[in-house]
């Protein structure tokens, strides 16, 4: 299983970004940086991306507290699930529903 | 009733013809002395001019245009441009409108006191009477009409044309509004008091009522016109406010990457640079915000990818809060309508109302 691996390597960087204060690194910097990351995942082949997004929900547990959290919610925060179900309108209106459940 | 001799009155009468004000006459006491000729010869009371009898040093005189305009010499308050003297006893009651000479003031109550067995000879005529008081019902309407452009000319202190205007209207559409009622009061007390009115009386309503219909109906258009520069009175200058200060600082995307390529291509953006705008935090101290370009008072920022996390959502806070400070508004220009609809639902769920959202595509 590659994804695991890539999963930690993806995990490690986002946490950086996102829990990195402001004086170590510009958020506006660290946001620019996710969003490109966000496009290049949604590029990926749908079934990486699948075993990706499963293998996230996995190594969240190797991690604690608020980064715990960051990385169980990668696939919510990159729309991950949203670009798996691109082709199916159903689906696309059921994560539709969560997220704003969620919200 | 106060008696004054005749070289009084003459000087009185000279001093009015000069300067058209007379001397208030004074008592021991320091209080004004008025006169008024007019009595009930049935109880004695005050009348109005016109009604009952008139009573001074030679023998009663039938009520006439002349001696409503001219001043009497007991009649100290009286100039050329007044109006007839009031009447002290009994106190007309006053009119809904603005129109506080109008027919009301000799009231169908003052004109039931008549004497029916009164001398012929102090009778007016009737049609005399009619179109005199028409023509002081016009008289009435125009005096209060340019006595209130004049006071509008002459008594502001800004006396800008704009204030001028404003003035102008201010009265002019006082006297619009008040020509319904005043009208309709004027003629129902008419009505009312017809069997009683003199014909002066009606001639007087008559005429304030046509005066105030003309000055309503006929330069309507053109009044109209003036009277919407009432709404001057709302408008408050722009305030001008310096452009904002942007800033630029270095990019350290891989510049041969498409959406670095996506960043640079945005409208007023500089290659390898990204402008900001200074963010003044609840302490004072200054931070940059970073956008990818700007179009007059557009800051753009252009998004490869839309991201839900904290982060980005306090990106997004920091930009609109930025944008409120610098009285911009924020663009997100996206590549896709999927990325559209991403950000649309981000702001919204973020209550943000200064950023909008456009796709651009690469």
């Amino acid at each position: 299983m590659i994804a695991i691996p890539v999963a930690r390597i993806i995990a490690r960087f986002v946490v950086f970004a996102d829990l990195t204060g402001e004086d170590l690194l510009d958020p506006d910097v660290a946001v620019e940086m996710m969003e490109v990351l966000g496009a290049q995942l949604e590029a990926l082949e749908k079934g990486f991306l699948r075993e990706l997004v499963d293998a996230f929900a996995v190594i969240a547990a190797e991690y604690s507290g608020e980064a715990q959290e960051v990385v169980r919610n990668i696939a919510h925060s990159f729309y991950l699930e949203e670009a798996l179900a691109a082709d199916d309108p159903v689906r696309l209106a059921e994560l539709e529903a969560l997220r704003d459940a969620r919200d | 009733m106060v008696q004054i001799s005749g070289s009084s009155e003459r000087n009185a009468f000279s001093r009015w013809l000069r300067t058209g004000k007379v001397p208030s006459a004074r008592g021991p006491d320091g209080l004004e002395l008025k006169f008024n000729p007019w009595h009930d010869p049935a109880d004695g009371r005050f009348t109005f001019a016109g009604a009952g009898r008139r009573e001074g040093s030679s023998e009663a005189h039938a009520p006439s245009a002349r001696n409503d305009r001219a001043p009497s010499a007991g009649n100290r308050d009286t100039s050329r441009t007044s109006t007839p003297p009031k009447a002290e006893v009994p106190r007309a009651r006053p009119l809904a409108g603005n129109d506080r000479k109008s027919v009301e003031r000799r009231s169908a109550k003052a004109q039931s006191t008549r004497i029916p067995g009164l001398r012929p000879d102090d009778q007016p005529n009737p049609v005399a009477e009619f179109v005199g008081g028409v023509g002081q019902g016009l008289y009435d309407v125009g005096e209060e009409t340019v006595a209130g452009v004049r006071a509008a000319l002459t008594t502001n202190p800004v006396t800008t044309v704009r204030d001028a205007g404003r003035g102008i209207a201010s009265m002019i559409d006082t006297a619009i509004a008040a020509e319904d009622t005043p009208a309709r009061v004027q003629i129902s007390c008419a009505a009312d008091a017809a069997t009683n009115a003199s014909a002066r009386d009606i001639g007087r309503a008559t005429g304030s009522v046509a005066g105030n219909v003309a000055l309503a109906v006929a330069p309507g258009a053109a009044l109209s016109k003036v009277s919407a520069l009432r709404s001057l009175r709302i408008a408050r200058p722009r305030t001008t406010y310096d452009p904002p200060q942007i800033g630029w600082v270095k990019e350290t995307l891989k510049p041969d990457e498409p959406w670095t390529a996506y960043n640079d291509s945005a409208t007023g953006a500089r290659p390898g640079q990204a402008p900001t705008l200074m963010r003044t935090m609840p302490d004072g101290s200054k931070r940059p915000v970073k956008f990818d370009g700007r179009q007059g008072e557009y800051v753009i920022d252009r998004k490869w990818g839309v991201r839900d996390a904290p982060h980005a959502r306090a990106q997004l806070l920091r930009q609109s809060q930025v944008l409120a400070q610098h009285r911009l508004i924020g663009t997100w220009e996206v590549p896709t309508p999927v990325q559209r609809a991403k950000a649309v639902k981000l702001l919204k769920k973020m209550k943000v109302t200064n950023i909008k959202v456009r796709v651009i595509k690469p």
